[in-house]
């Protein structure tokens, strides 16, 4: 058991536990939070998608031993930004989300590229979504909210 | 009155963007028990003994022993057992369930269990039929005899995995000592429903069922839950403590439905005008270990044989072979893929062989309105497939791209696809085994509710049939909710699938609000139900398979762009333009992501997912190894909806849900067909198929 | 009873590995899916672990004159968009995984594991990589094809971890990677080549290729590649034929439920074959 401190949601956290666990294990069985999901357990779908310090990580696979010190995010805490709000207004407009499962895990997907690249081409936008799989769109609505939002957020990011 | 096609802001927007929408495996529960299941190693064979170590306290086996009532899965056809009886017949096939609180133990139990197989020879390949069906048109013989050209061609499909993001999952719990409460990712609370009720030999108020937000289906969660279901219901009742089972992706992958594989042999009478006078066609398919609800994909997939065509003599038959492999279920066209990329191709390779140009070939055969279907029912309705068709090769600069691909070796191919999707279940189904009931309820506040069994599954449901209760009700859309189908409220409008949901329940719907509306009481409470009534000229005989399978049939063309590498064989997708005719979108935004996403799903099926057996064990078993397009893998895509409003439909709606899906794979086929200069005969068109193509100079 | 420790600092996790068996994980990509266990369960570590992603003096990119010095907990992601890193193994990693997985993913990582299809690995090997283990003892620098001897399998001790890749920094006039994946992103490679020339006055002066997905381990031959070396370019096009059937020999694909060996090695040597016709 060690004591693992980190930032989650912008409170911080401190847990005596495995650090061996899934971190996405730890966010909805320790903290009850339901925004990431397990799609696959070996990160390849992106449903877990969690920021790490800013930048999109599958917590299915990453170890709670490596946020320790650090800033994790999850959608609970993403929905309280400005920049959510931007992002969800695009969503809703083109259409980017139908049985929703993949949703949180493109919007953080979408907030990782964007804070790093806020006016990204429509590749560098596919590329910056290309680990979160979706299978009811198609992806292509997606890839027109996430330029919408970096068209209408401008400044924001 | 506002257009209803003028798309609005969808009814679970918030929820789902934000991450609160509930999935089964998010709903909060104290002290849960976890069930796993443990399946056969063996794809047949006799169990001859089962050794489970002692159990630790409150930890539990439910197995066949446990099933109060039948142990036999209530679905079209009834030979799926809940637990495996003394003989196994694919591999994963689930013999019995672990349940108790910790998963570590679980799985410590299930690694220690000892089965004690008697190995049997198993069947694979197409062998054992256990389905076979005819229908006849015209006289084939006579046009055979009268042939001056007799041409065939066999054409294979294989497996596709649904491969939504949310694995399959429920949750049981007992409501009191005897209502079994189920929550679930499914596509039909009743089949759930019934299912169980008929597994526990209970009432018809002893079971719950509930829908959650369901995270993709395609079909795949069609039929396959019920076996879920009545697995815990059966250890609910005897546990008598919530049980929660969501199973492993992988676990997903190896053990429930995937589309039917298939071979379909197809042999056409050619006269001296280069006309097609007639089609024989034979279509095989694998169901598996059990047959489910293959009969019916099969009845689909031999009416779809002509496809967007009239051919005048018919001779189909087809067979469903049972193979000691998972059983294979319902997936988005349901038989219809299968056959569309068939006859498609055949078009195609026809008009090679004869030497004329393909497209005018095609336009020759074209159905048009009043003539003739398969199965001899008629085409009532108007057909606009050639302005369709003008219109998808105009937004695609289709002849002239077709034309320089021809003349050049550039590794560019263009394809087009043509196909129609019967709307609603085959057949008698509606009249006959699902007689939809819809219920609508205002409250004293005039607030209206949806009482349906319709499942949002992503598809919209949730929104769309709720505008088309707005709109006929002039309300405002806040003035009206749809919850989800929860058995205790509402009532049996029957399964959320063959493309039923908008023209079907919706119609439904539709004329319940009207009658609310004619019949309003302001600040009252009302509830109306409405019936569905089959058309008395729509006329089918199911033993012949002759007469209307569909009440109406909703129309699609694509067109793929690709480039092949002749370096790698990979196939790289440049564009996609389609044009559908579905009578009327309810909501224009919605209907263009159903596009997007069935075409995805629709090309990656010609070209890109793999899955393949070995002696019944299937070998692409997760999301690295059964590959499914990303972002960068889709092209751009252009999707053109043209008016043609059906009488019978809402606001002239047909059917949308299977539509975008069955001309992917054609289309994508013909495309690596041109550039690849070779002809393909099967899908998916692999880069290690295309290698082998283009390594042999002669077909 | 496994211990999992999180080292404070690099020689403190020196320090554990002298004292006690710790395998080291890095980002976790690999290890976390390899051992992993069912739905909500941590997986199935058998030993002792070593937790050194977050290790700041691990994380860092030295450019010197004719190399380049690269931290063994960089994460990928950085690499990508590093001005220092080399534009061919940027070209590699770009298409390697998914943006997630690259955030957390390091060339240690991927050399620990030794993944036959490994991408990273063929920048390695072509950039004539040394790898810098150390432990409380000492260091050793070892070149890369020296680490890896099998398929998951690295001459790395007990009590070492890999504290830096050292890669060098050459011109090439040309240089082309190919990753032949199921699809275009988050993709296993069936076959993967990375090849790279320095051709002055119409004259090969230095000519690399790797191969990957079809051997044990990553294909390099100084052998074949000295004899391309000194070679005019003609001279290098006119001997095609040879040089492509001497990399033939050295190709030992498998039938897996990717592809097969018939489409791995028409492809490798399909590859090679345009690289040097396109010269």
């Amino acid at each position: 058991m060690t004591l693992i401190k980190f930032k989650l949601n912008g409170i911080d956290c401190e847990i005596e536990s495995d650090p061996s666990l899934r971190l996405l294990d730890v966010l909805r069985n320790h903290f009850k939070l339901t925004g990431p999901k397990e799609g696959c357990g070996e990160g390849e779908c992106g449903a877990c998608a969690v920021l790490l310090d800013g930048k999109i990580v599958n917590s299915c696979i990453t170890p709670l031993a490596n946020v320790h010190m650090k800033e994790v995010t999850t959608i609970e805490g993403y929905r309280e930004t400005n920049k959510y709000q931007v992002l969800k207004e695009a969503m809703e407009f083109e259409n980017g989300f139908q049985c929703g499962i993949c949703t949180p895990g493109m919007m953080i997907a979408a907030e990782s590229l964007l804070s790093k690249n806020p006016h990204p081409t429509e590749e560098e936008v596919r590329i910056g979504i290309s680990g979160n799989l979706c299978r009811c769109t198609g992806y292509n609505m997606i890839v027109k909210a996430v330029l919408r939002a970096s068209k209408k957020g401008e400044g924001i990011w | 009155m506002k257009d209803i096609s003028t798309s609005i802001p969808k009814m679970d927007a918030d929820d789902k963007i934000s991450g609160r929408a509930l999935y089964v495996d998010d709903y909060p529960f104290d002290d849960l028990y976890h069930a796993k299941t443990l399946r056969s190693t063996k794809a047949k064979a006799k169990i001859k003994n089962i050794h489970i170590p002692e159990l630790p306290d409150d930890y539990f086996v439910v197995d066949k022993f446990d099933v109060p009532h039948s142990n036999v899965v209530k679905m079209i056809f009834e030979d799926w057992p809940v637990f495996a009886n003394d003989i196994v017949n694919y591999i994963g096939e689930p013999i019995l369930l672990i349940c108790g609180r910790d998963k570590t133990i679980i799985d410590s139990i299930l690694n220690q269990i000892i089965v004690e197989y008697e190995d049997l020879e198993p069947t694979f390949h197409y062998v054992k039929s256990v389905i076979h069906k005819g229908f006849v048109k015209g006289d084939l013989n006579q046009a055979f005899q009268e042939a001056i050209h007799l041409i065939e061609y066999t054409y294979e499909t294989g497996y596709q995995e649904q491969a939504y993001i949310e694995p399959q999952g429920f949750v049981a719990y007992l409501e009191d000592e005897n209502k079994v409460t189920l929550i679930g990712s499914m596509q039909c609370p009743y089949y759930v429903k019934n299912a169980v009720i008929d597994t526990l030999g209970c009432k018809e108020d002893e079971v719950r069922v509930i829908q959650p937000a369901v995270g993709g289906a395609f079909g795949g969660k069609e039929e396959f839950p019920s076996v879920m279901a009545c697995q815990l219901a059966v250890a609910v009742k005897k546990i008598k403590h919530p049980i929660k089972m969501i199973y492993e992706r992988e676990e997903d992958m190896l053990v429930t439905t995937k589309r039917h594989p298939s071979k379909i042999i197809l042999k056409a009478s050619i006269d001296m005008l280069n006309h097609i006078t007639g089609i024989k066609a034979h279509v095989s398919l694998d169901s598996g270990a059990y047959i489910g609800l293959s009969g019916v994909v099969l009845s689909r997939a031999m009416i779809a044989v002509t496809d967007a065509y009239t051919i005048n003599h018919l001779d189909v038959t087809g067979d469903v072979y049972e193979t000691n492999t998972v059983p294979n279920g319902a997936f988005r066209g349901f038989g219809a893929p299968q056959m569309i990329f068939a006859i498609e191709m055949f078009m195609n390779h026809i008009a090679k062989k004869l030497k004329v140009n393909p497209l005018q070939f095609r336009l020759e055969h074209l159905a048009h309105q009043g003539d003739l279907t398969s199965t001899s029912g008629v085409f009532r309705d108007p057909i606009i497939m050639k302005p369709m068709i003008e219109k998808a090769m105009e937004i695609s600069g289709y002849q002239e791209k077709y034309q320089k691909n021809e003349q050049n070796n550039n590794f560019k191919g263009i394809g087009m696809s043509w196909f129609l999707h019967g709307c609603g279940f085959t057949g008698s189904g509606e009249s006959k085994h699902i007689h939809a009931k819809v219920k609508l309820r205002k409250d004293e506040h005039d607030h209206i509710y949806l009482l349906v069994a319709a499942v949002d599954m992503g598809q919209g449901a949730k929104t769309s049939l709720s505008k088309i209760v707005a709109q006929t009700l002039e309300l405002p859309m806040s003035d009206v909710s749809f919850d989800y189908p929860d058995t205790d409220f509402i009532t049996d409008s029957g399964p959320t699938v063959a493309s039923r949901t908008t023209m079907i329940v919706g119609g439904l719907l539709a004329r319940a609000a009207q009658q609310m509306k004619d019949t309003w009481k302001p600040h009252e409470e009302m509830v109306v139900t409405m019936n569905y009534e089959q058309p008395d000229y729509i006329v089918w005989d199911e033993d012949t398979l002759r007469g209307d399978a569909y009440p109406a049939y909703s129309w699609g063309v694509n067109i793929v762009e690709v480039e092949v590498s002749p370096i790698t064989y990979q196939v790289t997708i440049k564009n996609i333009w389609s044009v559908y005719d579905i009578g009327k979108a309810i909501d224009e935004k919605m209907a263009l992501g159903q596009a997007d996403g069935g075409i995805s799903q629709g090309v990656a099926y010609g070209y890109l997912e793999v899955m393949e057996h070995k002696q019944g064990k299937i070998r692409q078993k997760n999301m690295t190894d059964y590959i499914i397009p990303t972002s960068v893998d889709m092209a751009n895509t252009k999707t053109v909806i043209m008016d043609n409003p059906y009488a019978l439909g809402p606001y002239g709606a047909k059917g949308i849900g299977e539509l975008t899906l069955v001309g992917g794979a054609p289309a994508v086929a013909l495309a690596i067909e041109q550039a690849i200069k070779r002809e393909v005969h099967q899908i998916p068109a692999t880069p290690e198929y295309i290698m082998e193509l283009m390594n042999h100079d002669i077909d | 009873m496994v211990n999992h420790v999180i080292p404070n600092t690099y020689l403190d996790a020196l320090r554990y590995l002298s004292d006690q068996t710790f395998k080291v994980i890095a980002g976790g990509t690999d290890l976390m899916i390899q051992k992993r266990g069912t739905r909500e369960t941590p997986p199935n570590f058998d030993s002792n672990m070593l937790y050194c992603f977050n290790l700041k003096e691990l994380n860092y990119v030295h450019k010197e004159k004719l190399h380049i010095h690269i931290g063994s907990m960089t994460p990928l992601e950085v690499l990508l968009h590093h001005q220092d890193i080399p534009e061919i193994m940027k070209q590699v990693i770009a298409e390697m995984a998914s943006p997630a997985i690259r955030n957390v993913a390091t060339l240690s990582g991927n050399i620990a594991n030794a993944s036959p299809a490994g991408d990273s690995l063929l920048s390695l090997y072509l950039l004539n990589a040394e790898i810098v283990l150390e432990s409380l003892n000492g260091k050793r620098v070892l070149p890369i094809d020296q680490v890896i001897t099998g398929p998951r399998q690295t001459v790395i001790s007990k009590d070492e971890i890999i504290k830096e890749i050292i890669i060098e920094n050459p011109k090439f006039s040309k240089i082309q990677w190919t990753k032949v994946g199921g699809r275009r992103a988050d993709a296993i490679s069936k076959i993967s080549c990375l090849s790279a020339v320095q051709i002055k006055n119409n004259k090969v002066i230095d000519f690399r290729l790797t191969l990957g997905a079809v051997y044990k381990t990553v294909i390099r031959s100084r052998e074949i590649e000295s004899k391309c070396i000194g070679l005019t370019l003609d001279q290098l096009k006119e001997n095609k034929n040879t040089i492509l059937s001497l990399y033939e020999g050295l190709i030992q694909p498998i039938d897996d439920q990717r592809s097969n060996r018939i489409y791995r090695k028409k492809v490798a040597l399909n590859i090679i074959e345009k690289w040097i016709a396109d010269l």
